[in-house]
């Protein structure tokens, strides 16, 4: 009798589960393109925003989306990139976790002939057909700490500056660092850099490296920071020094700082920020689906396609926000 | 004294169609002992059971004190007044005496908040101590205590819950003889304060001893009763086994005799353990080992087989030393050890009869470089010495050593090693715990081996067993060799002394 | 009792009780876990008819092949009733330092043409001395096998990462490995690639090693009883230790096939799949008490994981619905199990 029931509940459970599943996996088959969103991982708001973006605008085309997450597995993503080909998709936009492990997948995309974009983590090097969106980051932070110095130069005055650095190991914060140097190398009449603070992405390095650069140069009053992971620390370390202030107010640290995020947005909203460097998400997803229908289409692609991203300031960020991804998830938050 | 505290009548149940209780009755008066006997499976534990609520009866009546009842769980029959002391014990043993006693009453602070009122709980604690004459702090952790003082805290708890009946099952087994005459003076005194004791042992000496009452059970059936004065030992053996057994012990087959030496063992000492002992097992013999609990006799056959170190001394077998700690170059030369733990050291209760019994000779059954088997033919070799020691049955590949009867189980234990075909068996308590008709079959089985030539080292703490088998007895006591026993100089209470005295 | 009348009827019971008593026999087989997977793809079936394609079977088949062979090295770990939660740090390590060794960017053996086979030596040594690292812990030092797997699973996990790291300029992993090692992952005789030919191989020699060998019977024996095993003359400790240095060798194996798969070796492989490792093992009836477990059952729990896995790829839906519905499926199959133990307990 008990077993009976068994049977008969399981065949129920899984004829619910099955109806469960039904209409939205049938919407999957009508109409349009179907694209497929492979992600690796959501550890932070940029990649949330991005995954929100990517739908929003692939609904806007019409065109109907499949989800997936390799929890960081690349061998697993390589196996979803099979599952994706066995969905027949018109195109995939990828989110490897290794560089070189991601080339299997780039193989098995271009045996079936499905478009492969990858958004804004690149493959390592390779001769298959891939299409790789990526952000400069040193032409960023050079139209970030040029609008940094512009201001500077209208305030007058001599400038000390602290630079933060990141994790040097990691070609981004490498590229950031150039860029900075770019420009205040040009401008050494007005701005001296007392000291280079490596923070190894480390909210503790960051803190120490911060307060003893500090310490060493009260007189401090410019800072350049290569992400806005880390500007919570930096209010902190201003905080205890002295020398946290708004735009205008005495002592304030002429601060530019990197990622385009909420507190990025935050900062500049309340003027204790001056100058942002932003990834133009919007733009990178423009420019991956425009590649798409390129391909679609027979015209041939670059298989690197930048975004020369923006600088945001206290001045055009009522004009420019909306393209400021950071504002977006701000605003979702402050609702 | 003479009211009737507990009637059973018309008692029957049945297990999935096997009726295993037939119209089970008894009267226990108040402030008596009734003695319980009959063999494994005779429904014995069948019976307590339901007294302790852990099982329902089919039909029948239970009185207790005039009133019909039927506990559905053993807290019901505790508050009733029935109070069951298993075989093994249900006492934690991380935590203190006084937590054990009233693990499941504490005393609370004003009765109803759910905090322990500490210094009433000492207080109760001493109270219940004293009355069974355990002169411990309760705060000692229930793991320090020797086995004897755990089963007093264990009737400790049962009096703190007013206990009217106490049901002891096999009390004795793990108990030094000392710690069992101690049990025995406890039971005399809970009785003379007018609480009534059901006794259930396979040592018949004992429930001679103890009881008022003695009730015989056989297939389920009561096939004697009455008062102590109508039994002996032999009239309680014959009822139990529904056969006359002549003898208690089988004749020895006409075998060769003792005579080359199998193992000489000279001055082995382990400090603490055993100390300067020597002795030799010749072939053919059966050297019986006595000595109470902790007199160093287990140990001293773990040490002999490699078990367990020792520091000085050294072991032959033949005209070769034995390498110490190493049981495997022990089986080579052709000793066997059936150890006192039958279920944590002598089998893998979860697994067929057949691995059980070819688990010792695999090495010497493969063949190749991976040492390939060949199941086939092992389950062959296992079924042959399973017929020979007459585990009765059918399919032993398939059959669990779990299901088996404690009697069953011991002769797969025993099967393992004859399949080695050993020279020297070393047996730690054969018979323990189980019925008399299988204790038969294995003293049965230990004679075949001797006839056939083969020496046997046999520790038991029945000395009558040893009395009845053995061709010489060694006594032990504090890990020291207190003597040697010829056949003819045999006698309780010579051999009792030798082991106490110190 | 009632459920004992019914036993009873299914035994003594015409035609009508034949399905019941073939329900009855499959609750209680092996093959409950692959009739689950079944279902549920009859399920899938009805929405994703993809799942069933020829490539799809083929791709699933093949993506079980690593995790099979590492569940297997479980297996033998957890049927001595202990645990080795360092197999995917073993694959971590052995696939970086392989790597190192082949790799064509400044490999140590870079363009020689027997550097793959140097490279598996060294993935297959590193993989049997953790495995012999953890039992000698374990056993020789007495320390609870979790322990010392979880530190040598830690430590080897940032080891491997501490060795890419210092092996390349982008620290992440190390890739343009040699074509003739790439071979293992695509490569094949008669349509049948290396590594299904590999994983076929071991877990044959898996499954007479356990029902053929004294070595097999010693294990069950040791996950048992230890005691018991000990007195019947079982080496205990050089079983315990053997498993454990197995566990190691097939997570070398597992590893070396995943190498080949993502033409990279990375230190972050494996890190994810511990779990799966773990609940493939358990899913196909290898108990955590030790003594019990079975190639052909390991086979059908990674089946079974992966069957699901795949088929909410398949589906491509919201991620938050596929860790729910990935939860109720493996809840599903816990609690038949649990039903079956209990109906088994019965009798």
């Amino acid at each position: 009798m008990t077993m009976r029931l068994n049977r008969r509940e399981f065949s129920a459970l899984v004829v619910a589960a099955a109806a469960g599943i039904a209409p939205q996996a049938a919407r999957a088959v009508e109409g349009g393109k179907t694209i497929a969103l492979m992600f690796d991982a959501f550890d932070s708001d940029f990649w949330i925003t991005g995954n929100n973006i990517l739908k929003a605008k692939a609904k806007e085309n019409g065109w109907t989306t499949l989800e997936t997450i390799s929890n960081r597995d690349q061998n697993k993503q390589n196996d979803q990139v099979k599952a994706m080909v066995e969905r027949k998709v018109d195109g995939i936009v990828f989110i490897p976790t290794d560089n070189n492990a991601a080339i299997p997948a780039i193989r098995t995309a271009n045996a079936a002939s499905i478009p492969i974009i990858f958004f804004n983590r690149p493959p390592a090097p390779n001769d298959n057909k891939y299409v790789a969106i990526q952000a400069d980051n040193r032409k960023i932070m050079q139209t970030t700490v040029s609008t940094l110095v512009d201001i500077a130069k209208k305030q007058g005055g001599k400038y000390k500056a602290v630079l933060l650095m990141g994790d040097l190991g990691d070609n981004n914060a490498v590229q950031r660092r150039d860029g900075a140097l770019d420009i205040l190398d040009a401008n050494k009449d007005i701005v001296a850099v007392v000291s280079r603070v490596a923070t190894e992405w480390n909210a503790d390095k960051t803190f120490a490296g911060l307060t003893n650069a500090i310490q060493a140069n009260p007189d401090v009053n410019m800072l350049i920071s290569p992400s806005d992971s880390e500007d919570k620390i930096i209010e902190q370390v201003l905080k205890t020094a002295g020398k946290w202030h708004k735009t205008g107010e005495d002592g304030h640290v002429l601060f530019a700082g990197f990622d385009g995020d909420q507190n990025g947005y935050r900062l500049l909203s309340e003027k204790y920020m001056d100058v942002n460097g932003v990834q133009n998400l919007f733009y990178e997803v423009d420019l991956a689906y425009g590649a798409f229908k390129d391909i679609w289409g027979g015209k041939p692609v670059e298989k690197m396609l930048i975004d020369p991203g923006f600088a945001i300031s206290q001045a055009t960020l009522d004009g420019k926000r909306e393209d400021m991804w950071g504002y977006h998830v701000w605003k979702e938050k402050n609702k | 004294m003479s009211d009737v505290l507990l009637k059973v009548s018309g008692l029957n149940k049945s297990f999935f169609g096997v009726q295993v209780l037939r119209d089970v009755g008894f009267e226990l008066p108040r402030g008596a002992v009734l003695g319980l006997v009959g063999e494994n499976g005779s429904g014995k534990s069948t019976t307590m059971n339901i007294l302790g609520g852990v099982l329902h009866r089919d039909s029948g009546r239970v009185e207790l004190a005039g009133e019909q009842i039927a506990p559905a769980n053993s807290r019901d029959a505790l508050a009733l007044g029935i109070a069951f002391i298993h075989q093994e014990l249900s006492l934690f043993p991380n935590l203190s005496v006084e937590e054990n006693i009233f693990l499941d009453h504490f005393p609370r602070r004003m009765d109803r908040l759910p905090f322990i009122d500490r210094r009433t709980l000492r207080e109760q604690a001493k109270e219940a101590l004293e009355l069974i004459d355990l002169h411990i702090s309760p705060v000692t952790p229930v793991m320090r205590l020797p086995q004897g003082e755990r089963q007093l805290v264990e009737i400790a708890k049962a009096l703190t819950r007013r206990a009217r009946l106490i049901i002891f099952d096999e009390p004795t087994t793990s108990l030094t003889a000392r710690e069992t005459e101690r049990l025995f003076q406890i039971i005399n005194r809970l009785r003379a304060q007018g609480i009534s004791i059901i006794y259930i042992s396979h040592i018949l000496s004992d429930v001679l001893r103890l009881c008022d009452d003695i009730v015989v059970l056989r297939d389920g059936q009561v096939v004697g009763a009455g008062p102590r004065a109508d039994f002996t030992i032999e009239r309680l053996v014959t009822l139990m086994v529904g056969r006359t057994i002549d003898r208690l012990f089988p004749e020895r087959g006409p075998g060769s005799g003792p005579h080359s030496t199998a193992l000489s063992v000279r001055g082995v000492s382990q400090p603490g353990i055993v100390k300067e002992v020597s002795f030799d097992l010749r072939l053919g013999e059966v050297l019986g080992v006595s000595g109470l609990m902790g007199s160093g006799r287990s140990e001293l056959a773990r040490i002999v087989f490699g078990l367990d170190p020792y520091s000085e001394g050294e072991i032959r077998v033949g005209d070769t030393t034995l390498p110490p700690l190493a049981p495997r170059e022990a089986m080579r030369r052709g000793v066997a050890f059936l150890t006192e733990d039958r279920r944590g050291e002598g089998l893998m209760m979860e697994a067929s009869i057949t691995d059980n019994i070819v688990l010792p000779s695999l090495i010497e059954r493969s063949s190749g470089f991976v040492h390939w088997l060949k199941p086939a033919a092992l389950g062959e070799a296992a079924r042959g010495v399973a017929e020979r020691v007459r585990v009765n049955v059918k399919a032993i590949d398939r059959t669990a050593v779990r299901v088996l009867s404690g009697g069953n189980q011991q002769k797969v234990v025993i099967a393992k090693w004859l399949l080695r075909a050993p020279t020297i068996f070393i047996l730690d308590e054969p018979t323990r715990g189980i019925d008399v008709g299988a204790k038969y079959e294995v003293y049965k089985i230990i004679n075949q081996m001797v006839t056939a030539g083969a020496a046997i080292l046999f520790i038991s703490s029945e000395i009558e067993e040893l009395i009845g088998m053995a061709d010489r007895i060694m006594v032990m006591g504090r890990g020291e060799v207190r003597g040697f026993f010829e056949r003819a100089n045999f006698d309780r209470e010579t051999l009792m002394n030798a082991a106490l005295w110190d | 009792m009632a459920e004992t009348g019914s036993v009873l009827s299914f035994v003594s019971g015409g035609a009508r009780s034949r399905p019941m008593r073939a329900f009855r026999w499959l609750l209680f087989s092996d093959y409950l876990v692959l009739a689950l997977t079944l279902v549920y793809v009859a399920a899938l079936w009805l929405v994703v008819p993809e799942i069933l394609s020829p490539t799809n079977v083929r791709d699933i088949f093949l993506q079980i092949l690593p995790l099979f062979i590492a569940a297997l090295g479980l297996m033998m770990v957890l049927m001595v009733a202990q645990i080795d939660l360092s197999a995917t740090s073993i694959m971590a390590m052995g696939c970086v330092v392989g790597a190192s060794i082949m790799t064509s960017q400044d490999g140590y053996l870079a363009g020689e043409p027997w550097a793959p086979v140097v490279a598996i030596l060294a993935i297959v040594a590193i993989g049997i001395l953790i495995g012999v690292l953890n039992g000698i812990c374990t056993i020789v030092f007495d320390m609870p096998s979790f322990l010392v797997t979880l530190t040598t699973m830690m430590f080897f996990s940032g080891a491997a990462i501490w060795y890419t790291a210092a092996h390349t300029s982008s620290g992440s992993s190390i890739g343009s490995l040699p074509p003739a090692f790439l071979e293992i992952g695509y490569g094949g005789v008669a349509g049948i690639p290396y590594a299904a030919i590999i994983t076929i191989l071991l877990a044959i020699v898996v499954h007479l090693l356990l029902t053929r060998t004294v070595f097999g019977h010693w294990i069950m024996a040791v996950g048992l009883n230890p005691s018991a095993a000990a007195i019947s003359g079982v080496p205990v400790r050089a079983v315990v230790i053997g498993c454990f240095a197995l566990s190691g060798l097939f997570a070398a194996f597992a590893a070396i096939i995943y190498t080949a798969r993502l033409e990279a070796g990375t230190p972050i492989l494996g890190q994810r799949i511990l779990l799966d490792v773990i609940g493939a093992a358990v899913i196909g009836g290898v108990s955590l008490f030790g003594g019990k477990g079975t190639v052909i059952g390991v086979l059908f729990g990674v089946l079974f994981l992966s069957t699901v896995d795949n088929g909410l790829q398949l589906l491509g839906l919201s991620l938050s619905s596929v860790y729910a519905i990935k939860g109720g499926v493996i809840l599903l199959a816990a609690v038949t199990d649990a039903i079956r133990h209990t109906l088994m307990a019965r009798g």
